[in-house]
């Protein structure tokens, strides 16, 4: 099996107009939604806490916006051919780019025990661990 | 300290209601009479719009001074709010706001996005508890304002005995009056039913939907669960990932069956979902979703676990998709 990432460089360069959300569902729907209409537009600074508030489905939600690392760019990719079978040729097609995300929890503030706001550490841990080896004198 | 609004007729409300994020809560009040401040009062409590699927709930207060008060309300036409015409509480309440030299009256609007949120949270606030606490609030916020509160009449939500513990627990120093029916026993509980009522229809009539859509003639009914109008509304007005407009109490089981049939399915760890207990529970939970798959052909090899680091985060080297 073979994958090909096709970066067209206007996309890769082009402002950062995406906002991309991360719920706390599983949601079985894997195309365009109405998300300014029903989800952005009632999004808000939380007026007890410095979290953002917003509801899905009436569930009460607790968002924080999480930047990308300098340095870094979150991309959007989409896969235009259903793959068949294990071993087909995949292509993914640089769809956007971004450089936050808002991430949110059910009823609860996103902090430091969130996987997502903890595994930006490793950006800095494997610079630090690749500085290092690649100072290595051999 | 929450906004306070302040109306002075029919009119004044509706825009005020109008000019509101119908996604919030929002009180309005009239002006607190002086003689409400220096002569010993009587308070009412009652609240609309409790059992509908669609829009907010209201309490409402109203309040005087005590002396003569049953027979000045009386005259005024004050009883129980569903007895009436929507026409015949306009007036009454425009009535209500032209004595303002001896009656005052507040109403606290809850929005059904506030509703939802409340009933949906991760400990369970029912209700009954949310009733309790907007009639606790209007109690506190009326005497914050200055007025001689002494007497305190409510239409019961719940238990009257326990929720009139509740109450003289909170305020000691007031008679308090919980009783079924009290809006039509009690004047001054059938002025502040006239209030709560006027202002939710008011809100309901005129609300604005954010998520931008359109319905023709208004036509989403009385909100009631039965109520054929609002049964088509709810039928033709749903988005399959986002479900309803926040008009819509997803709380109401009427609500979630309708989304369960026609929406998408969405499901997550900490998400109750009472109906679905015992054998119906076929759903598999969100966290199978990120299990590896075992492949049961091939014996499975030695796996080096991965450090608790990169567990904790989630983070798993990735060489296919």
């Amino acid at each position: 099996m073979s994958i090909t990432l096709n970066i067209n460089t206007d996309v890769l360069e082009s402002p950062k107009t995406s906002s991309v959300h991360s719920m706390p569902f599983y949601i079985d729907h894997d195309g365009p939604a109405n998300v300014s209409k029903y989800f952005s537009s009632y999004l808000k600074p939380s007026s007890s806490d410095n979290a953002l508030d917003a509801s899905f489905r009436g569930l009460p939600l607790k968002g924080t916006s999480i930047s990308v690392p300098d340095g870094f760019k979150g991309l959007i990719f989409t896969e235009t051919n259903q793959h068949q079978a294990e071993d087909d040729e995949r292509n993914f097609f640089l769809k956007d780019n971004f450089n936050k995300i808002t991430y949110w929890n059910y009823d609860k503030l996103p902090s430091k025990n969130d996987a997502i706001v903890s595994a930006l550490d490793w950006i800095h841990i494997s610079q630090a661990v690749s500085i290092l080896v690649l100072n290595q004198q051999w | 300290m929450e906004e306070i609004h302040t109306a002075s007729n029919v009119t004044e409300v509706e825009s005020c209601i109008r000019s509101n994020d119908n996604s919030r809560n929002l009180i309005i009040s009239s002006t607190i009479p002086e003689s409400c401040k220096s002569q010993p009062c009587v308070l009412g409590i009652d609240e609309a719009g409790r059992g509908p699927v669609l829009g907010p709930m209201v309490y409402g207060t109203a309040y005087c001074p005590k002396d003569n008060n049953e027979e000045l309300l009386k005259n005024l036409g004050c009883a129980d709010s569903k007895a009436l015409t929507e026409k015949k509480r306009d007036d009454i309440l425009d009535s209500i706001c032209k004595e303002n030299a001896w009656l005052g009256w507040m109403v606290e609007i809850i929005s059904p996005n506030v509703i939802c949120n409340s009933m949906l949270r991760r400990q369970k606030y029912s209700l009954n508890e949310v009733s309790h606490d907007a009639a606790i609030g209007l109690i506190r916020k009326v005497i914050a304002a200055g007025v001689n509160v002494r007497e305190v009449y409510v239409d019961t939500v719940g238990p009257p005995e326990s929720y009139k513990k509740k109450l003289s627990e909170i305020f000691p120093e007031l008679i308090i009056t919980v009783a079924s029916k009290a809006d039509s026993t009690y004047p001054v509980v059938g002025a502040a039913s006239i209030c709560a009522k006027v202002s939710r229809d008011s809100a309901l009539k005129s609300w604005t939907f954010q998520e931008g859509i359109q319905i023709e003639n208004n036509a989403w009914g009385s909100g009631y669960p039965g109520d054929p109008v609002t049964k088509k509304f709810l039928s033709e007005n749903i988005d399959p990932v986002f479900g309803f407009p926040q008009l819509v109490r997803f709380s109401w089981s009427t609500a979630s069956k309708i989304l369960k049939e026609k929406a998408v399915l969405v499901e997550g760890d900490e998400i109750d979902d009472e109906e679905e207990e015992g054998e119906n529970k076929k759903t598999r939970s969100i966290r199978n979703f990120f299990k590896p798959k075992a492949d049961e052909n091939v014996e499975s090899p030695v796996v080096e676990e991965r450090h608790a680091f990169f567990k904790e985060r989630c983070l798993q080297v990735c060489e296919t998709l």
